[in-house]
């Protein structure tokens, strides 16, 4: 922990306590981020500091009681510093993974935040949090989703299901946004499949909140399946051309053969995930078994040839 | 003393001063700091102390005086104070979801800035703090904390403009290259970051898959001279291609596509930024676009399906019944391979 670090921590820490008198030492840890050990550290530290000519009066008066921290003098600290323009430019940038589901409110916010620079700061900022490019085009469903999770209730939407056809109606219980490798996931409770189920975000159509309130589950946590398993019964045999990025992507689950090709197992349990996935190799990738499998992608080959 | 208690004990110094402090009192307020070297380490030592103040943000500022005040070092309290940020609920909530999710995602440059941020922006919204389940998996999995670190240093050096030396593995080729980048900026398309900079092996500007740096060292002498200026038309975006179509392998040509049946009401979305129309005499949807890389716009097609129809070029026409014709060849009636692993 840099002297840099601890310092903006401490300076935090003081006006945070003076504004949440009496917060137990766990929520102030949590807050901070920090484990109870040096927060109690920190705490100490700060029973130290004060200004010339250092009479009683003059120090920090920070002190911990039944578990709960108080301060009686903050010797002024008595509101975080402004926000830095790294602070500033760190935050844009990571609000800009939400556009364009937040256009409009993100303007606002990005707008205040420079407000709060310290004077002269602005172009600094502006320059700076440009020099991180997010844009994950998170889908516009993504704004109503999170305000439905945040709120709690239920939502309706057309799902088009890969090889179903017209879009399905569903009523769900969202739950959780995932974006994984660009791709956006809602993790949610299906009540027209009475299941809990992971949906592509893009593949929704007509979404709306309903006024219908539940009461999530707890611990509810989407997981995107990886397909590359020790134990899974499809092998995948990539040519020497690819192999160094189906290595990169599979690590240690790429198994790397005499001619510089590489042989993945993956699962084969969503044939037509699995089809689509060698399909886009084109002809770099080629299924070794099982015979199912391998009859699937021929079958999509010739598709595509119009045969 | 120790530097981080006489850091603190100057700021509660400063935000209390009603005038301007000189250097002399300073020192007599610090002696054992500030006086018991030879004047040039004390003075040294404290522009040192000045220098870390003023990168917290902290506004301490050198007055001369007049006949109303001293001369001294001087802080401007306003300056200093986090006022209200003012937020609106959906403002609050968008920042925190954002922030929080790239935070945990473990892959974010600026972390610790971006964390710091978070504590203020909250400071004020007592316990209404929203929680919104927003998560992100960003970056290659094979390299988590790694890549966490080298984001986090390229993070300072875009910030500092430093140049940063690296030893740099692609895949395309067996060894490494040794490469001295400035970095002008970080991007992340489906969920990879990518460096972009000045390579000075190659004399151009040129990205850098991050997670495919190997080792990585931000120039460290003088910190906080900058050591290049950034062209000011730059725009990462001009770079880093979005799509596998848009990598600039290759001169740009226009392709023309024809969706139909599910895909069709998809188009849109499937490529973002393409023109599209309606087909003639209800054929579906057509997408016109730019592409740079033919190859990779053909596997896209082939993964979508035969409702993905490639109408032009010729070229393109040719080339991805080639590729479906060498997949169903591969998929023939052959038995499994069984070479022998290295």
């Amino acid at each position: 922990m840099s002297v840099h670090e601890r310092l903006r921590r401490l300076l935090f820490l003081v006006p945070y306590v003076s504004s949440r008198q009496g917060i137990t030492v766990e929520e102030l840890a949590r807050a901070l981020n920090v484990s109870r050990e040096h927060l109690l550290e920190d705490l100490d530290l700060l029973t130290c500091v004060g200004r010339p000519p250092f009479n009683p009066d003059d120090y920090i008066d920070i002190y911990v009681e039944n578990d709960r921290v108080y301060v009686d003098l903050d010797q002024r600290l008595s509101a975080p510093p402004r926000l830095t323009v790294g602070e500033a430019s760190a935050l844009a940038a990571a609000a800009e993974l939400l556009r364009p589901a937040a256009g409009d409110t993100l303007r606002g916010a990005v707008e205040k935040l420079e407000r709060v620079l310290p004077p002269g700061a602005g172009a600094r900022f502006r320059e700076m949090y440009r020099k991180i490019d997010a844009a994950l085009e998170a889908p516009e469903a993504l704004g109503p989703l999170t305000q439905a999770i945040h709120g709690r209730c239920e939502v309706t939407f057309d799902y088009a299901a890969p090889g179903r056809g017209a879009p399905e109606p569903r009523r769900v219980r969202p739950l959780e946004l995932l974006s994984h490798r660009g791709q956006w996931y809602l993790q949610a409770f299906c009540l027209t499949r009475e299941d809990e189920r992971l949906f592509r975000v893009d593949r929704m159509g007509a979404l709306s909140l309903t006024t219908t309130l539940f009461q999530p589950r707890e611990g509810a946590r989407a997981e995107v399946p990886n397909p590359a398993r020790r134990d899974a019964d499809v092998r995948v045999l990539f040519t020497p051309l690819v192999a160094p990025y189906v290595r990169e992507r599979f690590g240690e689950d790429a198994r790397l053969l005499a001619d510089g090709s590489v042989e993945v197992r993956v699962a084969g349990d969503n044939e037509r995930w699995l089809t689509q996935w060698v399909l886009s190799f084109g002809g770099e990738a080629e299924v070794l078994e099982p015979a199912s499998a391998r009859a699937a992608v021929a079958r999509a080959a010739k598709a595509a040839l119009g045969v | 003393m120790d530097r981080t208690e006489r850091l603190l004990d100057l700021v509660a110094l400063f935000l209390d001063a009603r005038e301007p402090i000189s250097w002399a009192e300073l020192r007599d307020h610090f002696p054992q700091d500030y006086r018991g070297t030879s004047d040039d380490a004390a003075e040294r030592k404290f522009e040192r102390d000045k220098a870390e103040l003023l990168e917290l943000g902290f506004p301490l500022t050198y007055i001369q005086g007049d006949d109303e005040r001293k001369d001294g070092y001087i802080v401007d309290r306003d300056a200093y104070y986090l006022p209200e940020v003012d937020l609106t609920k959906e403002e609050l909530a968008v920042l925190y979801a954002a922030g929080s999710a790239a935070l945990t995602s473990g892959a974010f440059p600026g972390r610790d800035d971006l964390s710091h941020a978070l504590r203020k922006i909250g400071f004020f919204a007592g316990d209404a703090l929203p929680t919104p389940r927003v998560r992100m998996e960003l970056g290659v999995e094979q390299d988590g904390p790694r890549l966490a670190a080298y984001l986090e240093q390229l993070w300072s050096a875009c910030a500092a403009r430093k140049w940063v030396q690296m030893t740099y593995g692609s895949p395309k080729r067996l060894d490494l290259s040794e490469r001295r980048v400035e970095p002008y900026g970080l991007a992340l398309r489906r969920g990879i970051w990518t460096l972009v900079g000045y390579c000075h092996l190659r004399q151009g500007i040129r990205t850098f898959h991050v997670h495919r740096i190997r080792t990585l060292k931000v120039n460290s002498s003088r910190p906080r001279t900058p050591d290049f200026e950034v062209p000011a038309n730059f725009s990462a975006d001009d770079y880093v291609a979005s799509y596998p179509w848009q990598h600039r392998f290759h001169e740009r040509v226009e392709a023309r596509l024809r969706l139909t049946g599910e895909l069709a009401p998809r188009a849109a979305s499937l490529f973002p930024g393409a023109h599209v129309t309606p087909a003639p005499e209800g054929q579906g949807m057509l997408v016109t676009l730019p592409v740079t890389f033919l190859d990779g716009l053909l596997r896209f097609c082939l993964q979508l399906g035969p409702d993905c129809h490639v109408e032009a070029p010729d070229k393109a026409r040719e080339d991805v019944a080639a590729m479906a014709r060498r997949i169903l060849e591969k998929h023939g009636e052959k038995p499994a391979s069984s070479e022998v692993p290295t």
